[in-house]
């Protein structure tokens, strides 16, 4: 009994926060900017892991951080209380994302060429810290191989979305995660 | 079953592991995998990897995030002021008698909010609670210029499609057009009496927005 109190307590607490961030959104589509860093605050921390994995990099994370509440304030009166405000902001967020991704002509010189990861991981294990952990090692991918394989592996979005947000085929992004899988088990040492 | 030849396909083995696997392919693929040791260990290999891929730990920004509301709520305050509608569909932004009641509801709104907030009178308006910060003077006037120079643009597009335009539809977008320009011109006044107040700078990029778009929507007419 004792157990269960902290318990039914820490739910309380939670029905509490979410009831507050929810009426907190209806202030913010109503304009109200104060209501909307409540919202900000509540979100922030899983909208910039979703991009610092997208991009591999913190500080273009963080700049992508404020283009998805800019874009997320000026898209709110589209927002339908129906879905859960979370679920919609994090599919903005994955749409900025890309937006970005798109408008670079080449991948950073940071990620390897895609006929070397493609060729196997084999060379690149030997190259990478043992104990790496995942997130350097997507850094690793190239863009679109870690954009199918975060959206599939990580955040759960079927292939069939997966093709919407980034306009490439079904059959082409299943065969992206199989290459992004394989190249993290080689890199993970799986 | 060691023959290569009968192994599973790469699409098999993955879709077995994350248990994507068609319901027509399921019992051909859990029969190689129970008679197969080398296809049975790769896909426990995935299953392994996408576990722990699972568990990992969402990665932690180096810095807080806190600081990054400021330059967002800058951001905010620097475009919404008054919110634009979305762009009606084609057809309806064909009308001149909605143009001329978009142009006016945008420059009445606008005269609305510059007496509202006259430097004299107490600032009740969101916008108005905004720090005077170099900044954010800085990007309203910036993207002041950015509207008055793309207005100008749309101006002159205007003057060579006016020779083809219905005379009741020219008339309608110069009302839109004077409405516009004279809360312009009001705008322009209180700055030169207040220039360091940033409602009045947002409200004079506004206004030129709208100016934009009805110069938009009667290029589109």
């Amino acid at each position: 009994m004792n157990a269960r109190a902290p318990e039914s307590s820490r739910l309380v607490q939670a029905e509490s926060e979410s009831a507050r961030i929810d009426d907190a959104v209806r202030r913010a589509r109503q304009g109200d900017v104060g209501a909307f860093e409540i919202v900000y605050r509540a979100h922030a921390a899983r909208i910039y892991a979703l991009c610092r994995r997208m991009v591999g990099d913190d500080a273009q994370a963080r700049d992508l951080v404020q283009d998805v509440f800019v874009r997320a304030w000026e898209r709110l009166t589209t927002f339908r209380e129906q879905s859960a405000f979370g679920t919609w902001l994090h599919r903005l967020a994955v749409n900025v994302v890309l937006e970005q991704l798109r408008s670079r002509k080449r991948d950073d010189a940071r990620h390897t060429d895609a006929d070397e990861w493609l060729a196997g991981p084999g060379s690149l294990a030997e190259r990478l810290d043992t104990r790496m952990d995942l997130d350097k090692a997507l850094a690793r991918l190239p863009a679109g191989a870690r954009t199918v394989f975060l959206l599939h592996d990580i955040e759960g979005y079927s292939h069939d979305e997966i093709a919407q947000m980034t306009g490439i085929a079904p059959g082409t992004a299943r065969a992206q995660l199989w290459r992004a899988r394989r190249a993290l088990m080689g890199m993970l040492d799986v | 079953m060691t023959d290569n030849t009968t192994h599973l396909t790469e699409d098999e083995r993955h879709t077995a592991a994350d248990g994507s696997l068609p319901a027509e392919r399921r019992a051909h693929v859990e029969a190689h995998l129970a008679a197969c040791d080398t296809c049975a260990a790769d896909v426990a290999r995935i299953v392994a990897f996408m576990k722990r891929t699972q568990e990992s730990t969402a990665p932690g920004a180096a810095a807080s995030l806190d600081e990054l509301w400021s330059p967002i709520r800058a951001r905010i305050e620097a475009t919404k002021v008054v919110a634009l509608d979305a762009p009606t569909p084609s057809t309806s932004t064909r009308s001149p008698v909605r143009l001329v009641v978009a142009g006016i509801a945008a420059a009445l709104l606008i005269t609305t909010i510059v007496l509202r907030i006259r430097p004299h009178e107490q600032q009740t308006s969101v916008v108005a609670e905004a720090a005077p910060d170099s900044s954010l003077l800085r990007a309203v006037a910036d993207s002041t210029k950015a509207y008055e120079a793309e207005a100008q643009i749309l101006l002159d597009r205007l003057e060579i499609q006016r020779a083809t335009m219905r005379p009741e539809a020219r008339a309608a977008i110069d009302r839109n057009l004077h409405v516009v320009d004279v809360a312009i011109a009001e705008l322009k006044d209180a700055i030169a009496r207040d220039p360091n107040n940033p409602a009045l700078r947002q409200l004079l990029a506004t206004s030129y927005r709208q100016k934009v778009e009805l110069l938009k929507r009667a290029n589109a007419s």
